[in-house]
């Protein structure tokens, strides 16, 4: 009899420890965004012979095609990912949300965003919506971004203005780049290539700067702006007025060149 | 004397014979009770043995995606540590993992999902649009590339002038450039379209006199309180690339009433913020009812 209750005793408490075991695995599942349970089950021996290698080959073939993807989505969008984390703050059978942090880097530009995604699917209605949006990590200073999105949420938008802005100011950084290569006596670069300016050293100890200043509006406009601005000594104004015009017109015609 | 303490030894030896036959009665139900409630402790032991191997695992999983994501933001080379068969497999399948949600990520910042088709011939391109971050429809274009690059079947509605983005942006060698300008221009349009619909939803009380199609007019009647005569309001959307309207134009019978500073406020309301939320400013004020 005692040993009846003692195992009946024991019985409970594995029960109780099994139960356990089970929620916490339900709670793995939910942060798999992949459906690995039987992959993972049959890691751990359970499951028929020759599984193993089986999966291991169908793994291997999905890996490198989703690797060839990602090239291809890369080239296309012009944006590149290095990471992705994404946490299920809320789930059940009809509407999920989740905490997505995005990082990576278009073109010579970096950025790190995070937002909250709402999907609902009932039925035939499916829904998506994007909600606090924040810009955590940003370079490019002259694009007030985070007015742009984190008021409307519109991550589309502003993908699509940062890859228009860094096409702009990739075209400004050749050509700049360009013309200190063609010009090195006359022009430099104080701020670098990648700088809104360029400065001119023309004759008679006279100082010109180009500035190409890349404007994004809060619609997502992005609108290059070049200006000539002067910094000249008295005594050259008359001599200056003809120089400067016919410099201009060469930079004007330059630039088309290349732009 | 002998006798009875004889009689006395038979007794208790009768008295635990018969105690011993008892309990002969009773084991066997004993134990193959015992032996049902050990198998049942055996299958538990399996069974929380197999969950805990599970949840060892799925926790290596996830450190194994944990530094790979760290070996991509740091653009590292994948370390090669002990190559057993499982930490190979676990490592694929970190891999999988990272793969698929970066995918998934490029689709959800309004990426291509460009897929080729007939056999690299062509491409097919999806066209997400979404608007004050809700996703709403999605386009598909399919281009062909060989033998030359052209646009083929899409469903994207026939007032979205597809052919002259082309050519304008120079599909034959710019290819994004094409596609950024038209995903520009449809979700210029979802955007216009949503905002009628949040329109009609959020202000019932004002009147959709014309709409069309692109959404590239909108005719609206308010009724004002205070002047007790209604303004016909026409928005004009004539950069289509663009949710907001181009011109504002108010008519009353009131002539002084669009030029009053109150209106004039309202015009530039409308011309920089999308038309419900103006309106709902709008309604705020006492402007309209």
């Amino acid at each position: 009899m005692e040993e009846v209750q003692m195992l009946e005793a024991q019985i409970e408490r594995l029960q109780a420890e099994v139960e356990a075991l089970q929620r916490q695995q339900q709670d793995n599942q939910k942060d798999i965004t992949f459906q690995f349970r039987g992959q993972i089950a049959s890691l751990c021996g359970r499951g028929p012979v020759g599984e193993k290698e089986r999966v291991m080959s169908s793994l291997k073939e999905e890996v490198e095609e989703m690797e060839e993807d990602l090239r291809r989505q890369t080239q296309m969008n012009g944006i590149s990912l290095n990471g992705c984390n994404a946490k299920t703050l809320r789930s059940s059978e009809s509407k999920v949300v989740q905490q997505l942090c995005l990082s990576g880097r278009c073109s010579e530009l970096d950025f790190q965003v995070e937002f909250k995604l709402s999907e609902v699917k009932v039925s035939s209605f499916h829904s998506l919506v994007i909600f606090l949006f924040s810009l955590l990590i940003w370079d490019f200073s002259a694009f007030q971004a985070d007015e742009l999105v984190e008021e409307s949420c519109d991550l589309l938008l502003f993908f699509r203005t940062l890859r228009t802005f860094s096409d702009r100011c990739d075209d400004r950084s050749k050509t700049f780049q360009h013309f200190q290569q063609k010009y090195p006596s006359v022009v430099s670069l104080p701020g670098g290539c990648r700088s809104e300016v360029m400065r001119l050293s023309v004759v008679f100890s006279c100082v010109l700067f180009v500035r190409w200043s890349i404007d994004v509006s809060r619609e997502g406009g992005v609108s290059p702006n070049i200006e000539l601005l002067t910094k000249i000594p008295d005594q050259d104004t008359s001599k200056m007025c003809k120089k400067r015009h016919s410099l201009v017109f060469h930079l004007k015609r330059g630039k088309n060149a290349i732009v | 004397m002998e006798a009875a303490s004889t009689k006395a030894g038979v007794l208790s030896h009768l008295s635990l014979l018969e105690v011993q036959a008892r309990s002969r009665r009773t084991q066997p139900q004993q134990q193959s009770r015992v032996k049902e409630l050990k198998a049942k402790v055996e299958a538990l032991k399996v069974q929380k043995q197999q969950l805990e191997a599970e949840i060892e695992t799925h926790q290596n999983l996830q450190k194994l995606r944990l530094s790979l994501d760290k070996q991509c933001a740091d653009e590292e080379d994948v370390e090669m540590e002990e190559d057993s068969e499982n930490s190979q497999l676990l490592r694929l399948m970190a891999r999988h993992t990272q793969l698929k949600d970066l995918l998934h990520a490029h689709h959800l910042i309004g990426g291509y999902d460009i897929i080729k088709t007939r056999q690299g011939k062509g491409v097919c391109v999806s066209l997400a649009t979404a608007y004050e971050g809700v996703y709403l429809d999605t386009y598909n274009l399919e281009i062909d590339l060989k033998p030359t690059v052209k646009i083929g079947r899409h469903n994207i509605p026939p007032f979205i002038p597809v052919n002259s983005l082309a050519e304008v942006n120079d599909m034959q060698t710019n290819m994004r450039a094409f596609l950024d300008a038209l995903s520009q221009h449809l979700n210029a349009f979802a955007g216009r379209k949503q905002q009628l619909k949040l329109l009609r939803e959020q202000h019932k009380s004002i009147e959709v006199m014309e709409s069309n199609v692109l959404c590239s007019i909108l005719v609206l009647m308010f009724k004002v309180p205070s002047a007790k005569t209604a303004v016909l309001c026409t928005l004009d959307y004539t950069d289509h690339s663009s949710c907001l309207p181009t011109r504002v134009h108010f008519e009353c019978e009131d002539k002084q009433l669009p030029d009053s500073d109150q209106w004039k406020k309202n015009c530039s309301l409308l011309m920089e913020t999308p038309v419900h939320t103006a309106l709902t400013a709008m309604k705020k004020m006492g402007d309209i009812v």
